[in-house]
């Protein structure tokens, strides 16, 4: 009998407890943030993500505040991401069923995968009304293609990676912007005996020594290496990764990079710090980097203290030493499949580059990608004379690689740096990972 | 047989009382606990990015591979060290600072607060501090070390002394947990033993040793159970400060799942890590609960 008890007792628990957890997956399930009725002012709500800071956030902030002002059937909501927990933030919303409506992504394989999920909504036909795919520049169009369908809209930044320097230094020490990778080793001789840290990098971030590694790749050999090595044509243990990583040792030995790069975070500011007060002449970065420099020393632009030169070409080689690293567009606004009005989000979108948004975001130095843009700052004109001088652009590795591979690149290229690897150990590394990932996917 | 007699029916009530205030933690255990360690396993024997509808079972495909990745053994080892290291540390540093400030009363009220401070912090808040205090270039211990004469010290960035200083930092953050934990174990001791050992002419060092250490032996085992799975499991401050690097350095294992399962999107092998942890864990703690408890009984 105390069994039998026991047993029925037993049973409503579990029934209980079944109740429950249908309640709690249906919930899953069923909420959908993005979509609830905004109580205040009664409209319907749009979410918006994106990974501006400071006054670059503003601009979108002021951007979804004018669409609010002139649509009285929906409501933009602006919510502000960190760069580095961004995919992560991202693909966590994917798995609980709260995508936000608008959100940015970037070019390659992510966004392949986000169209081959049908995650994300195609814009085509929104991109094609009134001519508006005109207006962009061609490669930037290019970028946010697949399969002949446009998925994103490329709006914040012309991001290329070249040399930003501080003029006083070079001033200091009578030195030239170098046109090869000779002349810029010795220039880090001389920064080196007068105890200048020449590169200034906080490399714990991982894809900033990378770019190191995909410049010195690109110059030695162009494009195709990298092209083919990740199709499963050809291999990164191809000579012009070899000699990447070789040369970042042969640096790394000679003391050419700041003391602790390994160890800092480039989100923190750890690198620019150094830039900012003489203690490192250069930093390898993206070109977003006259806006980061713009909101957050000012007077150093001022001053007339930030330079920029092109990555050096490489004398020996014979592949075409133009090529830039980089995006055209930077961050594509993409509008998810779950967004109830996508031609809503799509004007949103359009809110991000209206006449307003243009001004503002030239005026923190940004390089719209339309053909319309034009600009007065010297430092960006020579950011827009290497992009049209490129005979093409390398997307960065870790945009155009899948997830897992690129990741493995980071680390490796970390290795790299840390003198943990020889390059033939790190490259090897990559290419297991490579051809791992074409197996799975085959 | 029909009839219930009244003990079988009082026993019964108190069986469905008892299960009625019990369902509700064990729901929650259920949904919030159960379920999702039963879902990880499930997941680890497949090949999924965490957002595609193609997931590809393969079995004990992760597991092999677990088996074999020398980065995650790796963690796992920085993991033991981290808890070596937080109990030797932490607990005689915690015992210390609540010996002298129960021996000390209300004259130590400053103290006890100033210490209790950074566990006031969150461990995001300490990672960036501490990130910039260490900055090889700009930080305060290069400044030191300027002052000395000598050059500038590379904590974070050598591989051979991040994960120590990390130990140390996690050390800073959970001394003052400690010290309270013990402050309350010293609380509950009956003070009238404190002044009949007086009486009986013993010193305070003997007390300390001989009296309250043994006194206080609860409170240590479960403190030191306590410090053992955070350390296992720990992850936020490695997070902020080095993400598990450079070279997997400073790697524990919850960082390393974290990255495969958001950074490289591979939640197949992220969960067969976190079933792993689960594993290894549990086995560590029973073992543990096991050798602090025998003798006991």
């Amino acid at each position: 009998m105390k069994t039998n008890d026991f047993r029925r007792i037993g049973k409503r628990v579990a029934a209980f407890s079944m109740a429950a957890m249908m309640l709690a997956l249906s919930g899953c399930g069923g909420g959908n943030g993005s979509n609830d009725n905004g109580a205040s002012s009664g409209k319907k709500k749009l979410t918006l993500w994106h990974i501006q800071t400071s006054t670059s956030a503003d601009i979108i902030h002021e951007a979804a505040e004018r669409f609010n002002a002139n649509n009285s059937e929906y409501e933009v909501e602006v919510v502000d991401k960190v760069n580095d927990s961004y995919k992560s933030d991202l693909s966590l919303a994917i798995n609980a069923g709260t995508m936000p409506d608008i959100f940015i992504t970037w070019g390659g394989q992510t966004m392949y995968d986000y169209a081959d999920e049908g995650l994300i909504c195609n814009l085509t036909e929104y991109m094609n009304k009134d001519n508006y795919v005109n207006e962009f520049v061609e490669a930037g169009i290019a970028q946010c293609t697949y399969n002949d369908k446009i998925y994103a809209v490329p709006v914040e930044n012309v991001s290329v990676a070249g040399f930003f320097y501080n003029t006083e230094v070079f001033d200091k020490y009578n030195l030239e912007e170098p046109k090869t990778i000779a002349e810029l080793e010795k220039i880090c001789d001389t920064l080196v005996e007068n105890g200048v840290a020449p590169f200034a990098l906080a490399n714990a971030t991982q894809w900033t020594g990378s770019m190191y590694f995909q410049y010195l790749a690109t110059r030695y050999g162009g494009l195709e290496p990298f092209a083919d090595a990740a199709a499963g044509t050809g291999t990164f243990e191809n000579d012009a990764f070899v000699y990447a990583g070789e040369k970042i040792q042969e640096w790394v030995e000679k003391g050419y990079f700041c003391d602790g790069f390994n160890g800092m975070d480039d989100d923190a500011g750890q690198a620019r710090m150094l830039l900012y007060n003489g203690d490192a002449a250069m930093d390898l970065m993206g070109s977003w980097f006259t806006s980061t420099v713009a909101g957050e020393n000012q007077q150093f632009i001022d001053d007339g203290k930030l330079g920029f030169f092109p990555f050096p070409a490489l004398e020996t080689s014979t592949a075409d030493q133009t090529y830039s690293l980089g995006t055209i567009g930077d961050n594509l606004y993409a509008v998810s499949s779950s967004c109830e009005a996508p031609e809503v989000a799509f004007e949103m979108i359009q809110y991000l580059l209206d006449e307003t948004s243009q001004k503002e975001r030239k005026y923190v130095g940004k390089i719209i990608p339309l053909k319309s843009f034009t600009s007065e700052d010297p430092v960006v004109n020579e950011i827009l004379d290497s992009v049209n001088n490129a005979a093409g652009i390398q997307l960065w590795y870790d945009q155009y690689l899948p997830a897992e591979v690129a990741e493995v690149h980071k680390q490796t290229s970390q290795e790299i740096f840390g003198l943990t690897m020889t390059p033939q150990e790190a490259n090897a590394a990559l290419q297991d990972a490579m051809e791992a990932y074409n197996s799975k996917n085959a | 047989m029909k009839t219930i007699s009244m003990s079988q029916r009082k026993k019964r009530e108190t069986a469905i009382a008892s299960a009625v205030f019990l369902a509700p933690a064990l729901i929650v255990i259920l949904v919030y606990i159960i379920y999702p360690i039963i879902q990880s396993f499930i997941t680890s024997c497949y090949e999924w990015n965490g957002y595609s509808s193609n997931k590809v079972f393969i079995g004990l495909g992760n597991w092999a591979e677990l088996m074999k990745d020398k980065t995650f053994w790796k963690a796992f080892l920085n993991n033991i060290k981290v808890m070596l290291l937080s109990i030797v540390i932490q607990m005689p540093i915690g015992l210390a600072l609540a010996t002298f400030l129960d021996r000390v009363g209300k004259k130590g009220t400053i103290c006890k607060v100033i210490w209790f401070i950074p566990m006031l912090m969150s461990s995001v808040a300490i990672g960036f501090l501490f990130r910039y205090a260490l900055d090889a270039n700009t930080g305060f211990i290069t400044a030191i070390s300027h002052l000395f004469g000598g050059g500038k010290i590379d904590l974070l960035g050598n591989p051979q002394t991040v994960l120590y200083t990390v130990i140390g930092i996690i050390a800073w953050q959970f001394i003052p947990f400690y010290m309270v934990y013990y402050m309350a174990g010293y609380s509950s001791l009956p003070t009238d033993i404190h002044e009949a050992a007086m009486i009986d002419g013993a010193t305070e060092n003997q007390y300390f040793w001989k009296i309250s250490l043994p006194l206080l032996k609860p409170s240590i085992k479960s403190a030191i159970v306590l410090s053992m799975v955070g350390s296992l499991k720990y992850f936020d401050l490695v997070y902020v400060m080095t993400g598990g690097g450079p070279s997997h350095s400073s790697e524990l294992m919850a960082t390393y799942m974290y990255t495969n399962a958001f950074s490289s999107y591979r939640m197949g092998y992220a969960s067969a890590i976190a079933s792993g942890m689960f594993i290894l864990i549990s086995c560590i703690a029973i073992v543990t609960m096991r050798l602090l408890n025998r003798g006991e009984d």
